[in-house]
């Protein structure tokens, strides 16, 4: 192997990746495959809708697809032929042949770099469909213009206008628009929805949760604007959606920064929500003190392992990950397990307007908790930066992805792992988040630390 | 050896199109696409029966028009696993993010690679340009440059590989002028690669830029021989070889995948270069044969007993060991033998399908074949009708054909999940063979199970034959976890296409598309006229 951990400080100065923590714009394409009943087109080269399958599927807990992702995503596949002149009648022939082959309810055609650099007229071509009757939407998602976060809100902003449309009906007291984390690309996106869904109910909401298996699919975006409002519960991300929702069907929104987990953040939580809606509390107290009865039940005989063995336990420990599970995770271990966090790195790219809001939410970790979090897109220099981390005498603790492999062998740290790429792990309905979620989270990484 | 047919004085490689001729479309019979291919007459320039392609070597075979069609895979994510792969080399992929996406997945191959050959475990080493659209304006030449110094700086490889992407091809990115220019300036190879996805029509022209890449510009061209090394062109396999080989005095040199500098140096003073794989390794091989004098194994692949005996009787051929290859070949029949009959038995009246690579599949169904197990059926991802070495002992599919007997449905597609619930219809099978992404989950909800060939060197040489057999009875066993998948899931397609009984009606009668089919989808009735 070349060698690779040169002492001395290496200077970067170019915006180069080396182990990318995201996937590009056309990555949205999971997006749109986590609606169940919609299905992405995709407008680009051959191999730009294979690629983003690794990032946010299968080397990310290996998630799979059903039936309108990983392989099947239909695609034109652009070849020199169409560079040199224009793939519009190509687009149009597979349009039209995916909706007659592809079972759906909902198509979504993504532009990738190829197809946008051509230049070619999609939106006429879509349109066509559109005013044939066919529920079908355009979105630019070229991978220069933007992550794959980008590319989510760019497709989520899409089929409201092209779809959802205008509404002057009644809002719904009770109907909340949940805006959370990103479908596929937070490795246990399933179970937290899941988790949140079933806390939102609990606490007497009706929840459009627009993605997943809880989700009701095409039809469930149709009821966007009749909720009460949007809630946004992370760090940034879904911002742009709520205003634009508030400007297009006067909703307001909520916005919690935090994805609550444990016990304490879950109920806080639920208090804002219940309290921001104005609607009765009875059903969620009701709701809080049952699971906070069990929730203490288990966390009781917990504490007598975290008391009496005898064999070393974590307490320094780093976070690598996108800012909404970064914040989420590693305020859950400072404040409710009294870990000490050492290093935070925030991978997703949040946009510059963002970035002190979210600074400031590690410096209100905990009562006297405060860590200056970095953001860093480069896995090499993410890499760099954990080298340097004193762990002190503990077993050094490391939440990331599977690029910190290696940094985590050297430093003879447990790594756990919380986003993409996740390859040692396989994740069906797994959730760290919420009152059921924490105890997942606390399992996954007490199970290493015995096993170890 | 005549003119030669490889060129390795431009930094482009010709696509595999335009060299030999390959499809990604196409529906019938082996025996009919071997006589279709006409390997023999393309590699002598002798072919002409008034075809409209003119009858040469790259002359196209009729290929099917389909207006539909899945994603796939692409040149440049091959390149990402071949120069992406190499230990003490880096890769700087010029390109907007998305085109690194693909990283996970070969780091894993990397990882479980080194593993496998018994080294220990590494991540990969491939940066990323990361253009924004500021970058497809104005020019990304200066971040092109800044990487490669960035990479040197940081890792001290012995070469540099540039990839080129759909998106610095459009714009125009002089990939190969930076090269020779920061070649001058950091003293080691800097090695471009125009690989762009959109360039040819099947992914497996990546092997042959990464290749055309190494010979170009590593491969030593003053080369001491080394009589006891042979090639193997290879991707992650298991190292079985070594085992294969050593009798004979010979020492492996695996190529390119989970290389080094030194190894990919050293392939020009090999005694000769083999591979598992014609599809994959052809390119290479005949290069090195053309320019540096190293022969090719003038043989078939090595699946089956036949093949293998054949394989290994060239191999001597050129390792001066022609005296005791019958005794050890002999040997060999004794030992397996017996396991193999063994397993012809337990494997009595199985089916088998096999969807891989165009070369390595003719090898897998040998195998099959060679334990009683019938197969009707094959997908290819595409097909080559003649390698470029025009070797007609290297001609695999009419050497299968030969041996084995016919495949009646032999279909060449490149990996498109919605013809395959048509084409499995057309067989039986009790599982599927496969390689790449997107098939096996279809065939898994058919009630199907697969093998994955993830050890590609897996079914290779006598012991391959036993291996298949082996893991093939597990996989028959998880079919209870495929019919539980059956009995409660449902495949993503129309009830209209699934009635569809030819998987390339949309090539033979693109009209259908206009029928009515009476059925809700996308918000509409389909062929509803308002």
């Amino acid at each position: 192997m070349a060698k690779k951990n040169d002492s001395k400080e290496v200077k970067k100065k170019s915006n180069s990746i080396v182990h990318p923590h995201y996937a590009c714009a056309i990555a949205a394409a999971y997006t749109v495959a986590a609606i169940p009943g919609a299905v992405p087109i995709t407008n680009c080269g051959p191999g730009c809708s294979d690629k983003q399958y690794f990032t946010m599927s299968f080397d990310n807990g290996f998630q799979g697809s059903a039936s309108n992702a990983g392989g099947d995503i239909p695609c034109v596949n652009l070849g020199e032929n169409d560079i040199v002149f224009g793939g519009a009648s190509k687009l149009d022939g597979l349009i039209k042949s995916a909706l007659k082959i592809m079972k759906g309810d909902l198509f979504v055609v993504l532009t990738g770099c190829a197809g946008e650099l051509i230049g070619d007229d999609v939106d006429s071509v879509v349109k066509k469909y559109r005013n044939m009757g066919y529920n079908i939407v355009s979105a630019d998602v070229a991978g220069f213009k933007g992550n794959n976060l980008y590319g989510h809100e760019v497709v989520v902003k899409a089929i409201i206008d092209q779809f959802v449309g205008e509404y002057k009906g009644k809002k719904r007291k009770k109907l909340i628009n949940l805006w959370f984390e990103t479908p596929y690309f937070n490795t246990n996106w399933r179970g937290d929805y899941t988790e949140m869904k079933r806390i939102l109910e609990g606490a007497g909401f009706e929840v459009n949760v627009l993605f997943g298996p809880q989700s009701e699919g095409v039809k469930e975006w149709k009821n966007i604007p009749k909720a009460a409002f949007n809630l946004v519960v992370s760090p940034w991300l879904g911002l742009s959606t709520a205003e634009y929702l508030q400007e297009k069907y006067n909703q307001p929104y909520l916005h919690i920064p935090v994805i609550p987990v444990g016990e304490e953040a879950t109920t806080a939580f639920i208090r804002q929500v219940v309290e921001f809606a104005g609607i009765d509390n009875t059903k969620s107290e009701a709701f809080i003190a049952k699971e906070a009865k069990e929730y203490y039940y288990y966390l009781e005989h917990f504490s007598e392992y975290i008391g009496e063995f005898w064999f070393g336990l974590p307490s320094k420990f780093a976070t690598v990950g996108d800012s909404a599970y970064n914040i989420a995770l590693t305020r859950f271990l400072a404040d409710q397990m009294g870990l000490v966090p050492v290093k935070q790195i925030i991978t997703d790219r949040p946009p510059e307007k963002y970035r002190e809001a979210i600074a400031d939410l590690y410096h209100e970790l905990s009562e006297g908790v405060s860590v200056e979090v970095e953001f860093e897109e480069d896995g090499y220099l993410v890499e760099q930066s954990l080298r340097k981390v004193d762990f002190g005498s503990g077993k050094p603790l490391i939440l990331g992805s599977s690029w910190e492999l290696d940094v985590a062998a050297e430093k003879k740290a447990i790594l756990i792992e919380i986003g993409t790429p996740a390859t040692e792990e396989v994740v069906l309905n797994r959730s760290f988040i919420g009152y059921k979620g924490a105890f997942t989270l606390l399992e996954k990484i007490y199970t290493k630390v015995v096993g170890g | 050896m005549g003119a030669k047919t490889i060129n390795l004085d431009m930094t482009e490689c010709n696509n595999r199109e335009m060299r030999i001729g390959t499809i990604i479309s196409w529906d019938g019979s082996a025996s009919e696409l071997v006589e279709a291919s006409e390997y023999e007459s393309r590699s002598q320039g002798t072919r002409k029966k008034g075809c409209p392609g003119g009858g040469g070597k790259a002359c196209q075979l009729c290929e099917l028009k389909m207006p539909f069609s899945q994603q796939t895979m692409c040149a440049n994510a091959i390149v990402n696993c071949q120069a992406g792969n190499l230990l003490d080399c880096v890769l700087i992929e010029h390109s907007p993010i998305g085109c690194s996406a693909n990283h996970p997945r070969h780091n894993l191959a990397l990882r479980n690679g080194l593993a496998r050959r018994g080294k220990p475990k590494e991540n990969i080493r491939v940066f990323s340009t990361n253009l924004f659209e500021n970058d497809m304006v104005f020019g990304a030449s200066g971040k092109l440059r800044q990487t490669i110094r960035d990479a040197y700086e940081r890792f001290h490889p012995k070469a540099i590989f540039i990839s080129m992407s759909c998106s610095t091809a459009i714009i125009g990115e002089d990939i190969d002028s930076v090269a020779e220019e920061m070649q001058e300036e950091i003293g080691i190879e800097v090695i471009p690669l125009h690989c762009e996805g959109f360039r040819s029509k099947h992914w497996a022209t990546g092997f042959d830029v990464a290749q055309h890449g190494v010979l170009r510009q590593i491969v030593n061209k003053n080369p001491k021989k080394q009589k006891d090394l042979i090639n193997i062109i290879a991707l992650w396999g298991t190292d079985y070889f070594t085992e294969m080989l050593k009798p004979l005095g010979l020492r492996v040199n695996y190529l390119l995948t989970l290389a080094n500098y030194e190894e990919l140096a050293q392939a020009s003073e090999a005694v000769a270069t083999t591979t598992f794989c014609n599809s994959l390794g052809n390119y290479m091989a005949t290069a090195l044969e053309e320019h540096f004098g190293v022969p090719q194994i003038d043989a078939p692949q090595p699946y089956g007993i036949k093949a293998t005996d054949e394989w290994l009787r060239a191999i001597a051929k050129v390792a001066g060991k022609s005296d005791i290859i019958e005794d050890y070949i002999q040997s060999e029949h004794e030992r397996v033998m017996p396991k193999i009959n063994e397993l012809r038995e337990k494997l009595n009246g199985v089916k088998g399908f096999v969807m891989t690579g165009s070369a390595y599949s003719h090898g897998l169904i040998s195998v099959l074949r060679e334990l009683g197990i019938e197969v009707q059926g094959s997908i290819v991802f595409h097909h080559d009708p003649v390698y470029d070495s025009g070797n007609e002992k290297q001609n695999s599919l009419k050497f299968l054909v030969d041996e084995y007997g016919d495949i009646p449905h032999f279909t060449v597609s490149k990996t498109q999940p919605f013809q395959l619930y048509g084409i499995l219809n057309r067989v039986e099978t009790d599982f599927v063979i496969i390689r790449h992404n997107g098939l096996a989950p279809v065939a898994a909800k058919l009630g199907i199970p697969a093998l994955p060939m993830g050890d590609e060197h897996f079914p290779v040489g006598y012991d391959g034959i036993i291996r298949v057999g082996e893991i093939l009875i597990d996989i028959i066993a998880r079919k209870k976890f495929n019919q539980v998948l059956k009995r409660h899931t449902d495949l993503g397609y129309t009830d209209w296409w699934l009635s569809q009984e030819d998987p390339f009606i949309l090539a033979h009668h693109p009209e259908v598309l206009d029928q009515p089919i009476y059925e809700m989808n996308g918000g509409r009735y389909d062929g509803e006229e308002e």
